[in-house]
């Protein structure tokens, strides 16, 4: 038995399918069966990011609708062998989603991984509480601005009425992703920080990442940016994926520039 | 105050027929002359002409009262006793009903009000936590709010007690309270006299650095 986890934001562009994308791929590196499920019936994108977008045949809506098995619509990731990923309908918009088929996919779905993801649409609509609908913990993605922190807490609120969990008297897990952080910005003020944030939407951070330009070419290249030891949003998603799989990794304090340290430093010996 | 208290005797009837009803009053005159009469139905003007002719006293169309005998009469005493104790006790009810109504009325809530949540409460309100930025709360009793305000608040009460909230919507009985002066740690904000006073509870604290 798996966990549900649904990465949810209320405002769009922030990174959540990024996110899940880079997510699921570091949990298979982290050898646990994963599958990713597109929910964003209509404007499909996760395809692309996990450069699977050539390799679709059949998709959800088809999966629940009965007109194909579960086993012909999964794709395997070509870079891990532990990673799934169920596409979205490209030509079907979000009515066609019905609670009691969405119920039976992710739960069958539950039984034969460890994590399940759900990549949400934005907004609040009806793709969006389907989404939350039958999740066992939510993913919350937000950018350090007011618009995406007040839209972030409007959807944790509707996750706190309608969610399945929370009706049967439980709680829903809600961990937070600070995304695109910009070191420079928080020092000088102009960002928010992230204590001001955790203050606001009051959950658990599950990690933050800094804005790295690596991360649209990546996205591009159908390569997430996990991949690239190098880029510091890479380490930032690996870094998360480890917290996720159980590993204790500390927080690493991203909203400090090395340029300013560097300056610091340099002053000293002036 | 002077009074009197006796028993009248009635004579009760409905005339159909009124040549026979002067016919029966001439023969019996001398056992209604000291009657009260009471007449029912239509009464013509004839009869009234031959009523007043006899000196006769009557009422058309009323109810008297009837006389009953003693023990119907303790029955309806002690029935009346005892509605009067039920009623006094329908009214201890409603009163204790009204009392705990008022006792229970503060609500305490340790919950982050969300965006887009929208809170209605009847009476006073003791609200821990933060109101977001897109959340409404709406209270007709008095509030209490011991972290920042970042949403919209519609107070009915006297009082409310509000943290420094540069970012609220804050409206109290209809007058947007403007936000600097609400600028200490804890502000009193009061109704008296239709006329609306903000006063700090706790002062703003100095920073040194």
């Amino acid at each position: 038995m798996g966990i549900i986890i649904a990465v949810i934001s209320g405002k769009g562009g922030v990174g959540k399918t990024t996110a899940t994308a880079n997510l699921g791929l570091g949990i298979g590196l982290n050898d646990q069966k994963c599958v990713v499920v597109d929910f964003d019936i209509g404007q499909r994108n996760l395809d692309m990011i996990l450069g699977l977008e050539n390799r679709v045949v059949y998709d959800m809506v088809q999966v629940m609708d009965g007109e194909a098995s579960l086993k012909q619509a999964l794709i395997k990731s070509k870079v891990s062998k532990n990673l799934f990923f169920l596409a979205a309908s490209q030509s079907k918009d979000k009515s066609v989603l019905v609670s009691s088929k969405v119920e039976k996919l992710v739960l069958q779905l539950k039984k034969d991984f460890d994590f399940v993801i759900l990549d949400s649409p934005a907004g609040i609509e009806s793709g969006f509480e389907h989404t939350i609908e039958f999740a066992d913990a939510a993913i919350v993605v937000v950018n350090p601005e007011v618009s995406s922190i007040r839209d972030a807490d409007r959807a944790i609120g509707i996750l706190d009425s309608k969610s399945n969990k929370v009706k049967q008297g439980e709680d829903v897990a809600k961990y937070l992703i600070i995304n695109r952080i910009v070191a420079d910005m928080v020092e000088s003020g102009e960002m928010l920080k992230s204590e001001d944030i955790l203050d606001i939407l009051d959950i658990k951070l599950l990690g933050k990442i800094p804005e790295d330009r690596g991360v649209i070419d990546a996205s591009n290249q159908g390569k997430p940016v996990i991949l690239d030891k190098k880029s510091i949003a890479g380490q930032a998603y690996t870094r998360i994926s480890g917290r996720l799989c159980g590993k204790q990794i500390d927080m690493k304090d991203i909203e400090i520039s090395d340029s300013g340290l560097f300056k610091k430093i340099a002053g000293m010996f002036r | 105050m002077k009074s009197n208290q006796y028993a009248v005797k009635v004579y009760e009837t409905t005339i159909d027929d009124e040549e026979q009803f002067i016919e029966f009053f001439n023969t019996n005159y001398m056992l209604f002359k000291d009657h009260l009469i009471l007449i029912h139905g239509h009464l013509s003007k004839k009869i009234k002409e031959y009523l007043k002719s006899k000196s006769l006293t009557y009422l058309h169309n009323v109810e008297l009262p009837k006389g009953r005998n003693r023990k119907a009469l303790e029955e309806e005493i002690c029935l009346v006793r005892r509605e009067s104790a039920i009623s006094v006790q329908i009214a201890e009810a409603k009163l204790k009903k009204i009392s705990s109504k008022l006792q229970n009325n503060l609500t305490v809530l340790d919950r982050m009000i969300r965006s887009g949540q929208d809170i209605n409460i009847e009476g006073d309100l003791l609200l821990l936590n933060r109101v977001n930025s897109g959340a409404t709360l709406t209270i007709e009793g008095n509030l209490i709010i011991t972290n920042i305000v970042e949403g919209a608040v519609r107070c009915f009460g006297n009082f409310m007690m509000l943290t420094t909230s540069p970012k609220a919507n804050i409206i109290f009985h209809g007058v947007e309270v403007n936000n600097d002066l609400l600028k200490n740690k804890l502000n009193r904000v009061e109704l008296k006299n239709n006329e609306i006073i903000i006063t700090p509870v706790l002062k703003k604290e100095i920073s040194w650095a």
